[in-house]
């Protein structure tokens, strides 16, 4: 009995081994297609914004979050840090664009903005699969904009910035030969 | 970067003096930059440049800002070029994915002002360990590189592939998205072929401008491997071919040799031993095979087609004097083939002779009517039906004759007759028999025209009686006398108007056409 265990065991600590030693495909959440997706969408978003000819939104004040990423300063940065910045990035950018699309009456812009609320919950559904997000929320930074069009170029700027870049650096996201 | 130098502030110009070719690229690039400020990225620093006419020196000031945060300034250089200066500041902490505000202050003025994005003007370094191996198939060529070291950016670039072959201006492009190699398709065979590469960001995350192109690589297309493979095959092919005709050769070679080269035929077989124990001496091989050829020859030769036989009848002169008619004596055959060798010779009653034919002018009709034979003596007598007198007087040799020919009203003789036996002659009025066989033309005879009586008498050659001019008898001239067989046919003399020959004497007359 007990020469079976043992070999049932070892058999069994081979698969996990070579379990763990392959090179494991990237996850299809882990695909930066998706982002990439998201961000065509908001750049569509700024067409059409300057495409407006009526009804394109008041002249309003939207607080947004920080976009600029210094690559050097970036590295430095915990993963876990880059998550709850990235994740409250989102959540200020959805509460501006829902904010925005109230005012909008041009039917084609508010498609778009709505399109791209989903999108932002969407991606925030992704990281926080990948990225779990347990840590509390710490107070980032954020500044202010005074139009639709600055907006929607933040929106794009942290979509193909921050968020791209913690997608990419995901642990989770890793593939074993990069 | 390797090469990058920081002497001065234009450093990036510095870095491409010694790829003198780039350097040129980055001027070509930003000359369609409508902007007053050109910007581009090289690696993750930002540069801009302007440029100014050679004038009175003015102090310039570069400024920037990004969200919102104050202005920061950056330091200026200057690059004197052939006629103009061209000022120029490198950022030393580019924010990437914000919007830059940059201006440059002339003394203390604003002279110009731009935003922009950083990462919407990269500027990459060419691609790196550019390789061109043949694939080992024919017409392709495998090209792989490496991308530049770049962070961040290894999933959004594309390349593009330039090749063409050694020597030649025309190039084809090959656009490649994030894969780092490429399979070129479609080339010429064994060719010399140069290969470039370069790189631009993909649009999506970052966007700039196309690198630098790579020095070119050389690459050498494998040589048409149709060729020893198909030469195998057809050789292979051409030796089963060359086996198969070989085998249907040997074995119809008899078949073919009798078509291609065919015997002559030559009469051996029919002459045992002619050739071979006497040589060809016909005279000894026909003495020595005497009596076994006969048969064999008799039997040949009466197989053989007849020849025609013109048979000359004997006047009957029963009616006139019997007793000038010779007698004949027939007593044995001869064996020769002389019935048309007979000389005839006037016959005694030519003047008989002379006056039959005479009644025969005078009442043609009646004649006609009547026989077609008007001889009882001949050896084949055609009587029609109401000749019965004149049947009377024939003898009875010649009665197997008449009940062979005899017809009724038309004288139609449709049969042909095989060979009639000798008839020999049993008594003293001549008779002529002959050892004949007649044949006739299968039409009617007697009421046509000038159609003539056609005997064709097989020539029995060897056995042909004919009385009285067998061969023999003419050798015995002087003790017989001769007939001239009269063989009347109806030939009627008025429906013949050139008969007149037959008219004409009687040692030889002959009805009809003279023979």
């Amino acid at each position: 009995v007990f020469q079976g265990c043992g070999g049932l065991v070892s058999v069994l600590i081979v698969f996990v081994w070579l379990g763990g030693n392959q090179v494991s495909p990237l996850r299809p959440i882990c695909d930066l297609r998706v982002l990439e997706h998201f961000i065509r969408e908001a750049q569509d978003s700024e067409v059409i914004m300057r495409g407006c000819r009526g009804g394109c939104g008041a002249m309003k004040s939207y607080f947004v979050p920080l976009t600029s990423v210094d690559f050097a300063f970036w590295e430095h940065i915990d993963v876990h840090e880059q998550a709850v910045e990235v994740q409250t990035g989102l959540s200020l950018l959805v509460q501006a664009l829902s904010t925005a699309m109230k005012a909008v009456s041009n039917s084609r812009l508010a498609s778009a903005l709505d399109n791209n609320i989903s999108n932002i919950h969407s991606l925030s559904q992704i990281l926080s699969t990948v990225l779990p997000d347990d840590s509390a929320p710490a107070s980032t930074q954020s500044q202010e904009v005074s139009s639709l069009p600055e907006l929607l170029q933040v929106q794009s700027s942290f979509l193909r910035g921050k968020v791209r870049l913690l997608l990419s650096a995901a642990p989770a996201c890793q593939r074993q030969n990069s | 970067m390797e090469s990058r130098g920081r002497v001065d502030g234009f450093y990036t110009l510095r870095s491409l003096r010694d790829r003198s070719r780039d350097r040129f690229h980055v001027a070509q690039l930003l000359q369609d930059e409508t902007e007053h400020i050109k910007c581009f990225v090289e690696g993750k620093d930002l540069t801009c440049f302007w440029e100014e006419r050679n004038n009175l020196h003015h102090q310039y000031t570069f400024t920037y800002s990004y969200e919102n945060k104050n202005k920061m300034a950056c330091a200026v250089s200057s690059l004197l070029a052939s006629n103009k200066t061209i000022f120029f500041c490198k950022l030393p902490k580019t924010p990437f994915f914000t919007t830059l505000d940059v201006q440059v202050l002339r003394d203390g003025r604003m002279l110009y002002t731009r935003s922009l994005n950083a990462e919407n003007f990269l500027f990459l370094d060419p691609p790196r360990n550019l390789t061109v191996m043949s694939s080992g198939k024919e017409g392709q060529l495998n090209v792989s590189w490496l991308p530049p070291p770049l962070k961040y950016m290894d999933d959004s670039m594309i390349y593009e592939v330039r090749y063409a072959v050694e020597g030649s201006n025309m190039g084809k492009v090959e656009v490649v998205k994030v894969s780092t190699m490429l399979v070129l398709l479609g080339l010429q065979s064994d060719t010399r072929y140069k290969v470039w590469v370069r790189v631009k960001p993909d649009g999506v995350a970052y966007k700039g401008y196309w690198s630098a192109w790579t020095e070119p690589v050389f690459g050498v297309t494998p040589p048409s491997d149709v060729d020893p493979l198909i030469v195998l095959l057809v050789l292979f092919i051409g030796l089963i071919l060359c086996l198969l005709s070989l085998t249907v050769i040997l074995s119809h070679h008899k078949f073919l040799l009798k078509k291609l080269w065919p015997d002559i035929p030559t009469p051996e077989h029919k002459f045992p031993g002619l050739f071979t124990v006497y040589k060809g001496d016909f005279k000894e091989w026909m003495s020595q095979n005497n009596g076994s050829m006969w048969g064999r020859s008799v039997h040949v030769y009466t197989e053989e087609l007849p020849s025609l036989l013109e048979v000359l009848s004997e006047v009957s002169r029963t009616s006139h004097d019997t007793s000038q008619r010779e007698e004949e004596e027939e007593k044995e055959s001869e064996s020769s083939d002389s019935g048309l060798t007979d000389r005839w010779r006037d016959p005694p009653h030519a003047h008989w002779l002379m006056e039959q034919l005479r009644a025969l002018q005078e009442n043609p009709e009646s004649r006609c009517q009547s026989s077609l034979l008007q001889s009882h003596d001949t050896y084949v007598t055609l009587n029609q039906g109401d000749n019965e007198q004149q049947v009377d007087d024939v003898f009875e040799e010649t009665l197997p004759l008449q009940t062979l020919f005899t017809t009724t009203g038309t004288s139609s003789l449709s049969t042909s007759h095989s060979d009639l036996g000798s008839l020999q002659q049993s008594s003293g009025s001549g008779r002529l028999s002959s050892q004949s066989s007649f044949e006739y033309p299968n039409h009617t005879w007697a009421p046509k025209g000038p159609g003539y009586a056609y005997m064709a008498v097989a020539d029995s050659g060897v056995s042909m009686d004919y009385r009285p001019m067998s061969s023999s008898r003419i050798a015995e001239l002087g003790r017989h006398r001769m007939y001239t067989n009269d063989y009347k046919n109806e030939i009627c003399p008025h429906k013949w108007p050139l008969s007149g020959q037959y008219i004409k004497s009687g040692s030889e007359s002959c009805t009809g056409p003279v023979w």
